[in-house]
């Protein structure tokens, strides 16, 4: 038997125990459910920008840097795995708000054993709240490790500092 | 004596190395109009970062056609891009571990269109996981230049 099925069937049968019976189906649960779940957190920052630049960042570099379809592969003796991954961001900007979603759909080389939601499984959502007129504060839920390349990034545009995309083929 | 399977296994293997990877090396003859900046760093012992500009040229119908690659090896390189006419511009960023096993690949891919008596300044940078690739085009009889915004080749059937 190869390694990434072992892995997969690993995953599956620890899900179907019962670890993960459902997912979070919109952005709304997927804030409710990281402050206690395993190996996710909440993070939180300041900056000295505005809501509103903060979402024209973010409308901006989403689209461009994470709207992907990754491949990534891995080979080891006896075994050889392609993980195809499509990300999907969701920038939401109201008056009192700036939202980012990103949502993942892997189309090859994992199994989705709960509920999928349109779009894919929610694996982050930041947002930014005014603290007053010229700052800014930020949230960012999502997974504790293996992703903090991406939460750079949206600190990067939060800041405006850097605006660089995120390798997602780094990430998980 | 020199077995023939292994002749023949010699011809395949530098078949493959000659072209058979799809690669060419871009056919660099026109006017450089392109200065390109590199700084790439993989961030591990274990593994190498490599750039590349493929180029690509768009014909009015927007179909693309692969014209050669240009490895960014050096911080600093120049060369020329077709003027007054399309061309869509793919950065890769690869990496690859020296163990073996693993790598991975992210590109940037953006539609020029270069003005004739203009010069492009392409900034290309990969550090800690995060790549960004910056156009300016500048016009020698001013001073001021300005940020070409990213084009996808969906833009082009619009």
């Amino acid at each position: 038997m190869t390694m990434p099925l072992i892995k997969t069937l690993a995953a599956a049968t620890v899900l179907l125990c019962g670890c993960v019976t459902q997912h979070p189906q919109n952005a709304e649960d997927f804030r409710k459910a990281v402050p206690g779940a395993f190996m996710a957190r909440v993070e939180t920052f300041e900056v000295n920008r505005s809501v509103r630049e903060i979402g024209a960042t973010f409308r901006a570099r989403a689209p461009e840097c994470l709207n992907m379809r990754v491949t990534t592969t891995s080979q080891m003796p006896g075994s050889y795995q392609v993980i195809v991954s499509v990300y999907k961001p969701t920038v939401v900007v109201t008056d009192g708000r700036a939202e980012l979603h990103l949502q993942r759909h892997h189309e090859k080389g994992v199994l989705a054993v709960t509920k999928e939601p349109d779009g894919g499984y929610y694996l982050l959502v930041a947002d930014a709240f005014p603290v007053d007129a010229k700052r800014s504060r930020i949230e960012i839920f999502g997974p504790s490790k293996g992703y903090d390349v991406l939460t750079q990034a949206i600190m990067g545009w939060a800041t405006g500092k850097n605006l660089g995309c995120p390798d997602l083929a780094k990430i998980g | 004596m020199i077995c023939p399977r292994r002749i023949a296994g010699c011809l395949l293997g530098a078949s493959l190395v000659a072209g058979c990877s799809g690669i060419k090396t871009y056919p660099d003859t026109l006017e450089k109009n392109l200065h390109i900046t590199t700084e790439a760093a993989s961030g591990s012992a274990f593994s190498r970062m490599r750039v590349a500009l493929h180029i690509h040229q768009v014909d009015a119908n927007c179909r693309t056609e692969y014209q050669g690659t240009v490895q960014l090896n050096e911080p600093s390189v120049q060369i020329g891009v077709p003027s007054d006419r399309l061309s869509y511009l793919v950065f890769s960023f690869s990496s690859a571990t020296f163990l073996g096993g693993s790598g991975s690949s992210i590109s940037y891919e953006t539609l020029l269109w270069p003005r004739a008596g203009h010069a492009y300044d392409a900034r290309a940078s990969y550090a800690d996981s995060i790549y960004h690739v910056e156009i300016r085009e500048t016009d020698p009889r001013r001073s001021a230049g300005r940020e070409i915004e990213r084009r996808s080749l969906d833009d082009c059937r619009r």
